[in-house]
């Protein structure tokens, strides 16, 4: 049943595959860069941006803890789509905040502000910032 | 002493003899200022000038006798003008003239209607000369 | 429900996963023409409703629409329906409604629980405003834009004066709807108090009946009616009143007006009169008109540049003390065709004036009665007429402007039933003039000054086949016919013998500052042909001298005087009039002086004082005042003293007159006038200057 206003909802226990144009790995900081075309995904949700930064765990390099998508971000999941200039994908906390000239739309409402965070498990979310929501008729 | 003959080449006045068109009469008032206008500026010829113009009457009853009955009525007028070039149509002149005349209702009623519409035409006859009088001294601003 | 988008805004917005959508901070949400702005709303885009937490404010309608002010609010999504609580309902930025709830549906009716109604101002600090309604329920229809109290309770000043199970009004955006108008005190002398309760209905687009019931005391019974009908072509206009009363026992009084004015094809223009009354003073006592003299007829008439056609046949009725309706000609006509023709080979303009006037007498004596005129009671008569007036003007060097001037006056005269005058008479009068026109202007200083000599000289024969004179009897002298071929105002007199015209005037004219205007002028005839009558300063062979003065200055005073005296600066006639409009002061005043002259009908002199002020002082609060003055008599003929106060939601007129005449068939009257109209039911004048009421701090 198509839930407006549902927030992003996504399975937090799929793996995060992430796929870019090309990949640096900084030795001594250990972070790595993708840049390119990067589209990170989990279970039905996409994570494209320009580029991404990984930060591992604390010195345990197979678990990624955050990911910092900048350059332009979409957010994809089944029934939305939110766009900003810059996300932050806290894998572990399973949320999402995305800044900058956010624009979230699901189906044919579209609300737009400044800042919106998203919990993924639970499929809340707030948007900050004068907001703006167009409120369509007849339950899209 | 500064003054100089309207109609004079310096007075500016002369520009207005068959120059000045007035706008066409829509009522009995109407009629008779623009035929006042014409027996002072004379007929136009090749107009240079419109003349538009708003006139408006109120009377007021006087003289009430003992029984009640109002012998005299006082006709006030006044007639605001504009004064626009033919070619351009912009407004040159403006203004507002003012005046009363007045006209007795003690005699029968025929004679009473007849001084009701003297009284109309005489006063026309009078705001007509206020506004040519003030287009004499205004004469000299127009272009010549 | 309707299909558009509506827009929110606000500084957060929660999406909770279920559907719905908490916006909190400065929420504005827009739909149409509808803004609501609120603290708190929660969009449920299942059912599609706004639950809004206030204070809510929602305005419908570009300027005057309706404005809802609340704490709480359920509304669906386009803001039509649903229910607001702790509500105010401000209609028209001037009706306030202040509710438990408001309830909306469709977005059309809207009712109203626990309502008190007003459209005073209402202070915290002094919550009971001037007037209000409380009830229990009220419904208003936005098709019908009527509102429906129900257990209606009017208050005023806290205090309940009237309790009314059901009550319908107009919503303040009402400009036409059928319905009670407000009622009108009024108390005179001679019927005491009474009420009128004025009902207006409307008949379709174009046309409207008004019944207005006047009720007092046991002294009358009156039922008033106005009914107006407005067509594509013209307007009809129909009044009338029946009357039983104390002032004339056991008679039905009344009267019927109606008039007619309609536009014919070729833009003639028709207008039709009728005036009947049942007996002299009936328009007087219900203060109808101060007509004394009812004309009832027909008249036509079309107005071109060069073209005058009008005529007039009609017959007069007259209520006035002493006059006869037989022996006084009352049935009258005219027909006049002028053309103005502009003749190649003479130059200058040729006016032809046709007439034909004709005035009858009800009576058919050839012999003069015992009426005060000297004339037999039944004579009639017809004149045609004919004017031709030429002229042509020159510019002479140095600026003199001269002008020709020739006219040709034709009469034939048909008389009856007075053996005085032939039956058929002709005759004819030639004149010839010249006019001399000097002006000198002097445009220097800060205002133009215009010095005007001017001299004319008629020339025209010393004798006239004699006729009656109908129309010609009351000659005026003035500004307006100094220059004139004829002083007479109608065309049985015409005026003869070589006479000179002379004048001078002098204009100070300065647009930001004071104008004055003054002429003199004088008439010098070769011989005294005994034309005009003594009173009228036309006498003699020297006329009276013409002095007229006009002064405005630019703070709101103008000044006029004309007067008419002889060498000896005895008076035949003066006006003054005198008048201030200032920003809270208006004053009015004049004065009048006619010397007796029998042949006008005026045997004593006229000296009248006339006074009329107005003036505006504390917040709404104006008076006015005004009086007529006789001073030949000594006595005071007409006074009228009026109080008003206008705040944003009541307008109170207080309004006394009173006539003192003294004669036998219209007796002294006062005339105690009261008016309460409520602001915000039906759209009011506004035309007053009303105060608004401030709350004090």
């Amino acid at each position: 049943q198509q839930v407006a206003f549902g927030g992003i909802r996504a399975d937090t226990s799929q793996p995060v595959e992430v796929t870019a144009d090309s990949l640096a790995v900084n030795q001594e900081t250990g972070v790595a860069t993708f840049s390119g075309n990067v589209l990170i995904g989990q279970g039905s949700m996409r994570l494209q941006a320009a580029t991404v930064l990984v930060e591992y765990g604390q010195g345990d390099q197979s678990k990624i803890n955050r990911l910092l998508a900048s350059g332009g971000v979409t957010l994809v999941s089944e029934a939305e789509a939110a766009e900003a200039r810059e996300a932050v994908y806290d894998v572990v906390k399973g949320t999402v905040v995305l800044t900058g000239d956010v624009l979230l739309t699901q189906g044919s409402n579209v609300m737009a502000g400044q800042k919106l965070s998203v919990d993924l498990r639970s499929g809340t979310g707030q948007m900050d910032g004068r907001v703006r929501t167009i409120l369509q008729p007849g339950g899209n | 002493c500064g003054f100089t003959p309207a109609y004079g080449p310096q007075g500016g006045g002369a520009t207005l003899l068959g120059g000045v068109a007035p706008d066409s009469p829509q009522t009995h008032d109407d009629f008779a200022l623009v035929r006042r206008l014409s027996e002072r500026l004379g007929p136009a010829q090749a107009p240079r000038y419109r003349l538009a113009y708003e006139i408006a009457t109120d009377e007021l009853g006087q003289a009430i006798t003992p029984d009640d009955a109002t012998t005299r009525y006082s006709l006030r007028g006044s007639a605001r003008y504009r004064l626009h070039d033919t070619v351009t149509n912009a407004v040159l002149l403006t203004g507002e003239v003012r005046s009363f005349t007045s006209y007795s209702a003690t005699g029968t009623p025929v004679a009473t209607q007849a001084a009701e519409e003297d009284a109309h035409r005489r006063l026309m006859r009078i705001l007509a000369d206020q506004i040519v009088t003030r287009l004499l001294a205004q004469a000299g601003s127009l272009p010549q | 429900q309707d299909n558009g988008a509506a827009t929110l805004l606000a500084d957060r917005v929660i999406l909770t996963g279920q559907n719905q959508l908490i916006a909190e901070g400065n929420i504005e949400v827009y739909y149409g023409a509808s803004k609501l702005t609120a603290q708190r709303v929660v969009y449920d885009a299942a059912t599609e409703s706004l639950r809004i937490e206030g204070p809510i404010r929602l305005e419908e309608g570009e300027g005057a629409g309706t404005l809802l002010i609340a704490d709480q609010a359920e509304l669906s999504r386009d803001l039509q329906n649903g229910l607001l609580t702790g509500a105010r309902l401000v209609m028209a930025r001037e009706l306030q409604l202040a509710a438990a709830r408001i309830e909306r549906q469709e977005g059309r009716i809207t009712t109203l629980t626990q309502v008190v109604a007003s459209s005073c101002e209402i202070c915290v600090t002094d919550p009971t405003p001037l007037w209000e309604i409380r009830a229990r329920r009220v419904i208003h229809d936005a098709d019908t834009r009527q509102l429906m109290f129900e257990g209606a309770q009017f208050r005023a000043m806290g205090v309940p004066l009237l309790y009314l199970p059901h009550l319908r009004m107009p919503d303040p955006t009402v400009e036409r709807m059928s319905g009670l108008l407000q009622p009108r005190f009024r108390t005179t002398s001679l019927l005491g108090p009474g009420i009128k309760l004025p009902y207006f209905l409307t008949l379709g687009e174009s046309a409207d009946l008004t019944l207005t019931p006047y009720l007092s005391t046991g002294k009358t019974a009156t039922l008033d009616a106005r009914y107006r009908r407005a067509f594509d072509w013209g307007a009809l206009e129909l009044n009338g009143a029946l009357t039983r009363d104390s002032i004339r026992e056991g008679e039905t009084r009344g009267y019927f007006f109606g008039d007619l004015n309609a536009v014919l094809p070729g833009d003639y223009r028709l207008g039709v009169d009728l005036r009947l009354v049942s007996d002299p003073s009936y328009l007087l006592n219900y203060d109808i008109s101060d007509e004394d003299r009812l004309w009832s007829g027909i008249e036509l008439e079309r107005i071109r540049d060069a073209e005058l056609i009008w005529a007039r046949l009609g017959n007069t009725h007259s209520i006035r003390e002493g006059e006869s309706n037989s022996t006084s000609p009352m049935l009258g006509g005219t027909a006049q065709w002028v053309q103005v023709l502009r003749p190649a080979a003479l130059g200058g303009e040729l006016v032809l004036d046709w007439q034909v006037n004709a005035a009858a007498r009800a009576s058919t004596l050839s012999t003069d009665g015992l009426d005060d005129d000297l004339v037999p009671d039944g004579r009639d008569m017809l004149r045609a007429s004919m004017v031709a007036d030429w002229r042509r003007n020159w510019l002479l060097s140095g600026g003199i402007l001269a002008t020709a001037q020739a006219e040709l006056a034709v009469d034939l005269i048909q008389t009856r039933s007075d053996p005085a005058y032939d039956d058929t008479t002709l005759r004819a009068l030639p004149s010839f003039g010249v006019e001399l026109r000097w002006p000198w202007v002097q445009t220097t200083g800060r205002a133009a000054h215009v010095i005007e000599p001017v001299a004319q000289l008629i020339w025209s024969r010393d004798t006239l086949k004699d006729a009656p004179n109908e129309d010609s009897l009351l000659t005026e002298f003035d500004e307006g016919n100094l220059f004139s071929f004829s002083r007479f105002p109608g065309g049985d007199a015409r005026e003869r013998g070589l006479r000179a015209n002379l004048g001078l005037s002098w204009t100070r004219h300065d647009a930001a500052g004071w104008s004055l205007g003054v002429t003199a002028g004088r008439v010098i005839h070769a011989e005294d042909l005994g034309q005009f009558p003594t009173g009228s300063g036309l006498s003699g062979t020297r006329s009276n001298w013409l002095l007229a003065t006009h002064l405005n200055t630019a703070n709101g005073l103008t000044l006029s005087n004309r007067a008419l005296f002889d060498d000896s600066f005895n008076f035949t006639r003066d006006e003054l009039r005198l008048a201030y409009a200032g920003e809270r002061l208006s004053i009015e005043t004049g004065y009048l002086w006619m010397e007796s002259n029998l042949a006008e009908g005026r045997p004593l002199d006229t000296s009248e004082l006339m006074f009329d002020t107005s003036w505006r002082w504390a917040e709404g609060w104006s008076g006015s005042f005004g009086t007529r003055y006789d001073l030949t008599d000594n006595r005071a003929s007409r006074a009228k003293l009026g109080l008003q106060y206008a705040n944003e939601c009541v307008t109170v007129d207080l309004s006394l007159s009173r006539r003192f005449t003294s004669s036998s068939s219209v007796k002294p009257e006062t005339d105690f006038g009261v008016s309460v109209e409520l602001a915000g039911f039906g759209g009011n004048s506004g035309a007053r200057n009303a105060t608004r009421r401030v709350c004090g701090r």
